[in-house]
């Protein structure tokens, strides 16, 4: 029971030669013949409803390229998760790709030097325009002076509400400050219905705007956790209790918060551009407005996913080349409409077709307010998973707010090496 | 017993739960097909409706849209079947040496078999996944089908048939001057019918349903199997119920099929491997 | 038809047992001369592949599981027992431990009992039972990914037909996989839904194989009831609950794709088992090294459990 390389070598080519009557796929991974245009592959996890706009995307961009053809495809985000890694750590797989919905997922791929570092920068025809990208992405994906990836996305979150509950318990207009916004929020429960929809876990992240709104965060700036400071402990202390007085549901997944949105029996939820078809096809007499203003001014969560080039692709010039028209001007404004995202570009902001678009100028105005989740925060993703969520999980179920902060606390803290 | 009265109470108490077990068993088949006929206004006022208010088609017509759909149905096929065909006779050869000759080694290699299904298979992952690079499979037929060419429970489950086979038959034949080719072919295969159909509609169910393989090994929408294509449809942030149900629906439906017209072979076929 | 084979079957059993051992014992030095060979030609497809792509992959892992090993890089951080000792001092790795024999223990013993249960109800060939069995052996047929999605939407507390039925009849909606207490029970028992044909077949199977002369003779001793199930049919069926409850055992440890669609391991780890645990520090947080780690104390727990149960249920081999 051992296996040489050699003997794999040669079942393999044994069983390569009986099963070529199958049809092996001519998978030429992108290796670069003069002859032809160049061929780059792009891995995305744009799955479900948004798919169809990245593939026009990519439709149009091979339509204006004789020269490169772009080959799309896309595989449920854990897939790529599983086989990324593997496959640029090994000097193969697609030229592009996008390697993670979670922007933090850079720092990963550059310990194994997978990343190709983005020189192609600048406002020419062929150039990544960096100056006018969304920054909070921008900063996001640069590490130390380089840029290694463009947003291949830009959202922001929005205060979606149900018109007709907001009606039918007498209140006009969609909460202006924090205050207004928990107040709002009661009053507005009752009736088996919810005044805010809430997720925690599987979700894009609604609880951080909670804790920005009230001045708090998750980590700082030492990348030690701030969660048992006074002013965070008030804040989750506040919205915790909400949830237990029944303003807010508890312990919902993203996707079952949604359902109740759209089943009209929550009248407030915060979310991404992404919910609003979905709401309006449930039946929903669906508003959205901005997300309330916090006691530091205006805040919301922005996410970004990031679109990088393999450090391995025969075909850098080309790869940037393509990257450059993604986040370009043409680009942008038909993704925008096709997706109802806000472009990843800011001086689209007075572009008269978005502006009549309701959906991109309201997510496009909360752009500049954007914050990204634990951002350059050192093993986010486990920060997330075993610290945060864990922590909303407990004090939403009645546990000591203080008590589990102090241990959501030590355990960030020693996730992150955070030295205090 | 039939005339007795305790008997009596008894047996209706058993068609109650009987009965209790079937509406278990199938009212969520029931929902997830209606379900994929409704549209979310539907589902969201009505939820404890078994029935669709109207019948929308929304959820099949983006799937039948977007999705090579013959493509991915001959893959699946293609992956399903070939791997299973392979398997049953690469499983039987293996169980016709671990059950009918004696050598030295024979134990350790059984249990070596037995060994191989007690480690969590996504651990061996990435390995394999590297292996297929540099043999240049990913993405082909022969990446996808030949690492699961043979399975360990199934060699287990043959070898334990095969078992129960009289020696005597092998004896005979030995004396008629047959070689093991010649048994293994002429008395042992024919004899371990049952156990193989039953064998082979395991496998083919597991291939059919494998989700997590052909989506680390194909990458190009031409090379999906039915299941992994339909993956396309779960989104992130949204989620469309009747599009997922759709999808569920139709990936169910040939093992369904398969199953409804192999149901009477295949509950006996289990019925008789003979499993000591 | 099903009678007929399985009689046949272990008849034939019972020649092999009977005159089994006789002629072997004598020509057992000139066999093992003349036979080696062709055995290894037997098996060299099926152990080559698993060789290939399961036996190197496995002991690869393990060396993974001796370093903090990152896929693709230059050199790897050697740790030794790091990884091993870390996992001993993790409190998820305790709980996740503590879901996975909890969710193995329970799904096991319902599986066994319904499926007994099940299959004694069902022993009869007429067309009605033949329906039934099928019908509980349907959800057998079906993915875990799509029988997850299914169960995830019909208990989902707004949309599902469960919450639906209860608040039609005055209850309140009831969280099933939101409360960490009662998530786990809730997976469990899908699991167990799903899994009940399958032990209800492999039992019916053994128990249309016992003799019926045995329930005779024990009639006339005066057994009836659960005295004849508990010294004639169980003892009887005892190598198909032993080839049951391992491979139910062997799976139920190893549970991913059913708790990976419908609870992702949560709520606050109610749900996380093992090889959840072990996907998310291997895929999530890419820690292959600790992931590999956490699959080896499982193959330890498996192969103890299952000499375990070859121990309790006196395994002998007829050959």
């Amino acid at each position: 029971m051992r296996a040489t390389r050699a003997a794999l070598l040669a079942i393999g080519t044994a069983a390569a030669v009986t099963l070529a009557a199958c049809g092996g796929s001519d998978d030429d991974g992108g290796s670069g013949e003069a002859a032809g245009p160049v061929a780059l592959t792009l891995w995305t996890g744009f799955t479900g409803g948004d798919r169809a706009a990245y593939e026009e995307l990519i439709a149009t961009f091979n339509e204006t390229h004789d020269d490169i053809q772009v080959t799309m495809e896309v595989q449920p985000w854990d897939t790529i998760a599983q086989t990324l890694p593997s496959a640029w750590g090994t000097g193969q797989g697609p030229d592009l790709a996008t390697p993670n919905f979670d922007p933090n997922v850079i720092g990963r791929y550059l310990e194994t030097d997978s990343l190709l570092a983005l020189d192609a920068v600048g406002d020419g025809e062929d150039q990544i325009n960096v100056d006018q990208l969304a920054p909070a992405a921008v900063e996001a994906f640069t590490v130390d002076g380089e840029l290694y990836a463009v947003p291949a996305n830009v959202a922001t979150l929005q205060l979606y509400y149900n018109k007709a509950l907001f009606a039918a318990a007498g209140v006009d207009a969609p909460p202006a400050t924090v205050d207004d916004f928990r107040a709002v929020a009661q009053q507005l429960t009752g009736d088996g219905v919810y005044g805010l929809s809430l997720a925690e876990r599987e979700t894009i992240q609604m609880w951080p705007i909670l804790q920005w709104l009230d001045g708090g965060d998750i980590v700082g700036d030492d990348n030690c956790s701030v969660l048992d400071s006074p002013e965070n402990i008030e804040s989750l202390t506040t919205w915790a209790q909400l949830v237990q007085d029944g303003v807010a549901p508890v312990g919902l997944t993203g996707a079952e918060s949604d359902a109740l949105f759209s089943a009209g029996q929550a009248a407030m939820q915060l979310n991404g551009p992404w919910a609003a078809p979905g709401y309006t096809d449930a039946g929903i007499d669906l508003g959205v407005a901005p997300v309330p203003t916090g006691v530091d001014g205006d805040v919301t969560l922005a996410s970004t996913v990031p679109l990088a080039v393999s450090a391995n692709t025969d075909h850098p010039e080309e790869a940037q080349e393509f990257l450059a028209w993604w986040t370009g001007v043409d680009a942008q404004k038909q993704f925008a409409l096709a997706s109802g995202f806000p472009p990843v570009r800011t001086d689209l902001a007075d572009d008269p077709e978005l502006a009549a678009n309701d959906v991109v100028s309201a997510f496009a105005a909360a752009l500049p307010s954007g914050r990204l989740y634990l951002q350059g925060v050192p093993n986010a993703t486990e920060v997330d998973a075993e610290g945060y969520v864990p922590l909303i999980g407990e004090i939403t179920r009645g546990e000591d707010v203080a008590g589990a902060a102090a241990a959501a606390t030590e355990r960030i803290d020693a996730i992150t090496g955070c030295q205090s | 017993m039939s005339t007795d009265l305790r008997a009596g109470a008894q047996s209706s108490l058993k068609w109650i739960l009987l009965g209790i077990g079937l509406v278990f068993a199938l009212v969520p088949f029931v929902w997830m097909v209606t379900g994929s006929f409704r549209t979310e206004a539907d589902l969201f006022a009505a939820p404890d409706r078994l029935w669709p208010a109207t019948w929308s088609l929304h959820g099949y017509r983006g799937i039948w849209a977007e999705l090579p759909f013959l493509r991915l149905i001959v893959n699946s096929f293609v992956f399903a079947g070939v791997t299973t065909l392979l398997c049953l006779l690469f499983d039987s050869m293996c169980a016709y040496a671990l059950a009918r000759i004696r050598f030295r080694g024979s134990t350790l290699c059984f249990w070596l078999v037995i060994a191989t299904l007690m480690i969590p298979f996504q651990v061996t992952l990435i390995p394999v996944f590297v292996e297929l690079f540099h043999l240049g499979w990913l993405d082909t037929y022969q990446g996808l089908i030949l690492p699961r060419a043979t399975s360990a429970f199934g060699i287990f489950m043959l070898r334990q048939f095969f078992i129960s086979i009289p020696r005597e038959l092998d004896e005979a034949a030995r004396i008629d001057g047959a070689g093991h080719l010649r048994i293994y072919f002429r008395i042992i295969l024919p004899l371990a019918k049952p156990a193989l159909a039953t064998l082979a509609v395991l496998h083919f169910m597991n291939l059919w349903n494998d989700l997590l393989w052909p989506l680390i090994v194909t990458s190009s929408t031409d090379m999906r199997t039915l299941p992994a294509g339909l993956t396309l449809f779960g989104g992130q942030h949204v989620i469309d119920h009747a599009v997922l149900l759709a999808g569920a629906t139709i990936s169910l439906l040939p093992l369904a099929i398969a199953f409804f017209l192999a149901q009477r072979y295949f509950v006996a076929g289990v019925a008789t491997t003979g499993l000591k | 038809m099903s009678t007929t084979s399985t009689a046949s079957a272990s008849g034939a059993r019972g020649v092999a047992r009977r005159g089994g051992s006789a002629p072997d014992t004598g020509t057992t030095p000139r066999r093992r001369r003349i036979r080696w060979q062709p055995a290894w030609l037997f098996m060299a497809p099926s152990l080559t592949i698993i060789a290939v792509f399961i036996a190197y992959p496995i002991v690869e892992s393990f060396r993974y599981s001796l370093y903090d090993w990152r896929v693709g890089a230059d050199s790897q951080e050697w740790l030794g027992l790091g990884n091993y000792t870390e996992l001993f001092g993790d409190e998820r790795f305790w709980n996740a431990l503590r879901v996975t024999v909890i969710f193995a223990v329970a799904s096991v013993a319902l599986q066994l009992l319904l499926g007994y249960a099940a299959a004694a109800a069902l022993q009869r060939d007429g067309w009605f039972n033949r329906v039934v069995r099928s019908a509980f052996f349907f959800p057998t047929v079906v993915a875990l990914a799509v029988i997850g999605l299914v169960w995830r939407f019909l208990l989902d507390p707004q949309i599902g037909l469960v919450s639906g039925l209860i608040e039609r009849f005055g209850g309140d909606p009831v969280q099933w996989l939101q409360d960490p207490a009662l998530a786990l029970p809730t997976v469990i028992f899908v699991s167990v839904w799903k899994n009940v044909g399958f032990t209800m077949i492999i039992l019916l199977a053994a128990l249309k194989g016992v003799p019926a002369q045995l329930y005779e003779a024990a009639r006339l001793d005066g057994a009836s009831g659960w005295r004849l199930t508990r010294h004639v049919t169980l003892p009887s069926i005892r190598p198909a609950l032993l080839f049951a409850t391992m491979i139910m055992t062997i799976n139920s440890l190893q549970v991913f794709d059913l708790v990976y669609v419908m609870t992702n391991g949560g709520p606050l780890f109610a749900t996380d088992t093992l090889v959840t645990m072990m996907f998310r520090e291997g895929f999530e947080n890419f820690r292959i090294g600790y992931a590999s780690a956490i699959a080896w104390v499982l193959f330890a727990l498996i192969l103890l459990l299952s000499a375990l149960q070859l121990k309790l249920f006196r395994y002998r081999d007829v050959d």
